[in-house]
């Protein structure tokens, strides 16, 4: 089974405000009530070629 | 390096690998100096590919050491170039 | 030859040079061992004519002019005689110097060499731990490849594809810079970028955690690179001042930037110099006297000012050629009707090369030059040993 989905934050594309959202949630900033919130960038290190 | 000459010594391609304009267009010149070179060239088969065939026909003498000799003229030529060009800096140093 | 005879052949070549041609009837009957004046031009120079350039070609064959008596074969007492180097100019990061005597095949195997085939070291690895700022992580690495590295790559080896990053063949600079919540834009320069001597601080994320061995980093350095003594009394720095990202409030970049060695020809920002380039001395010469009026038209039409005007006395001037290093060869001079271009010869000395070298600062340029010089030499061993 799978395992109970883990909450997912998000950052407001107007306030930057940190959003915590589950599924089913509505897509909204609680601070400031805007709908387009941003995925986080993953906290691993990225190797890129310097070319 | 392949090198190829049928029947006789005195004609011969060699295949230089990982080199380029640099060394063969060198060498096509000292080679072009010897006077026992009847002809000489260089050609690379593809861009893409580091390689250069260099063409040597001689008058006589063995193909692959008139090249050497080619080879050996080019690095004395440097050294002299070096000796030259490292005194021509101290003495700029010495007085600008 | 007769001393006497070859008076008389002086006598005629001015007359000959006078005329800029030869009669076959004025030829003397046994070749001399010099070369008639009209081949002798040809032989050393490239004619700039006004529609286009002329005998441009090097005469490199032995043989070439074998049936007037003249050897042109290459003897080396000869060449260490002829060849000549003179520095003109010299400072930390450029220089000038004539090369004289030279053929154009090994001036250019020295550029070449100077170009693509001299190591430096520069970043290759970015590793990103964060970045959000506007620019894009792959445009930042490649922003950051480019920023020429203070140091001397002879004192690494190049770092293969089964090797792993060591002291020996990798430099690890850290970058952390973060721009405050309130407050204005941040400039990032190459300057924030921090060596780091003992290699990598960032920790592998391997699969099992508690694993009893220490945690793993993205280099193996066995020391310090400052407990070497190349390194001890000068840190490896960057070129300052070269903006690598800008940063909006609240914005942070962290990254550690690995550099290792390489060469030109595999990728530019490896190459040594930022530019490196030779022209042959240009030689202007007035074959018919200027005077008056006719000079002071010839002084204008030069945009650089080669021409210069002398007084003759009684009234009289002439042009005179006063700086011809200065020519570009644009050729404004001997535009403006068939009477210009009879007036002015532009050539070039197929032998003189006027050499710069522009370094990006890992090395001064009279030892880039050295080195290049060493590496053809490299390359006729490489072909010796092959070829025993």
């Amino acid at each position: 089974m799978d395992p109970p989905p883990e909450p997912v934050s998000y950052v407001c594309g107007d306030c930057g405000m940190e959003n915590t959202l589950k599924p089913g949630d509505v897509i909204q900033c609680r601070e400031c009530g805007y709908r387009i919130l941003y995925k986080k960038r993953t906290r691993r290190i990225i190797q890129y070629e310097a070319r | 390096m392949e090198h190829t000459s049928f029947g006789d010594q005195r004609n011969a391609t060699f295949s230089l690998t990982e080199e380029d304009h640099t060394l063969a267009n060198a060498l096509r010149f000292t080679l072009n100096q010897d006077p026992r070179a009847l002809f000489c060239g260089y050609s690379i088969p593809h861009p893409s590919e580091a390689r250069v065939n260099v063409r040597v026909q001689t008058t006589g003498e063995p193909a692959r050491e008139v090249l050497k000799d080619a080879c050996q003229d080019l690095m004395l030529m440097c050294q002299t170039v070096r000796s030259t060009f490292d005194k021509a800096v101290a003495d700029f140093k010495k007085n600008p | 030859m007769s001393s006497s005879d070859s008076g008389s052949d002086e006598a005629m070549t001015d007359a000959q040079q006078q005329k800029g041609f030869v009669s076959a009837l004025e030829m003397p009957d046994v070749p001399s061992q010099k070369l008639q004046p009209h081949l002798e031009l040809r032989r050393t120079r490239v004619l700039c004519n006004a529609d286009a350039p002329d005998n441009t070609d090097t005469i490199q064959y032995s043989g070439a002019y074998a049936s007037m008596g003249v050897d042109n074969s290459l003897r080396l007492d000869q060449f260490a005689n002829n060849f000549r180097v003179e520095v003109k100019r010299l400072t930390e990061d450029e220089m000038e110097f004539d090369m004289v005597g030279i053929d154009p095949a090994i001036a250019n195997a020295f550029r070449r060499i100077l170009l693509a085939e001299l190591p430096t070291m520069a970043i290759e690895k970015v590793l990103i731990a964060n970045n959000t700022s506007v620019i894009q992580d792959e445009v930042l690495s490649h922003r950051l490849g480019l920023i020429p590295i203070k140091v001397d790559p002879r004192l690494f080896d190049y770092l293969s594809e089964n090797d792993k990053p060591s002291e020996k063949n990798t430099i690890v600079f850290k970058l952390h810079v973060k721009c405050g919540k309130k407050g204005p834009r941040m400039t990032v320069t190459s300057d924030e970028l921090k060596w780091l001597p003992s290699g990598s601080e960032l920790l592998k994320a391997s699969e099992d955690s508690n694993s009893s061995s220490r945690a793993e980093t993205y280099t193996s350095f066995t020391c310090s690179q400052d407990s070497l003594p190349e390194f001890s009394s000068n840190p490896i720095t960057v070129y300052p001042d070269i903006i690598v990202a800008k940063l909006g409030p609240g914005q942070e970049i962290e990254l550690e930037a690995h550099a290792v060695k390489g060469v030109g020809k595999t990728h530019a920002k490896w190459s040594p110099v930022a530019t490196c380039w030779y022209r042959m001395l240009p030689e202007v010469v007035l074959t018919q006297q200027i005077e008056g009026k006719t000079a002071e038209v010839l002084k204008k039409k030069c945009p650089v000012g080669v021409f210069d005007i002398e007084d003759l006395g009684d009234g009289r001037t002439r042009a005179t050629v006063a700086k011809p290093r200065a020519c570009t060869l644009c050729r404004e001079c001997i535009r403006d009707g068939e009477e210009w271009e009879k007036r002015i010869s532009l050539r070039r000395v197929k032998d003189h090369f006027i050499f710069t070298i522009e370094s990006t600062g890992a090395l001064p340029p009279e030892v880039l030059f050295t080195e290049a010089v060493k590496i053809l030499e490299d390359k006729c061993e490489r072909v010796i040993s092959d070829l025993s």
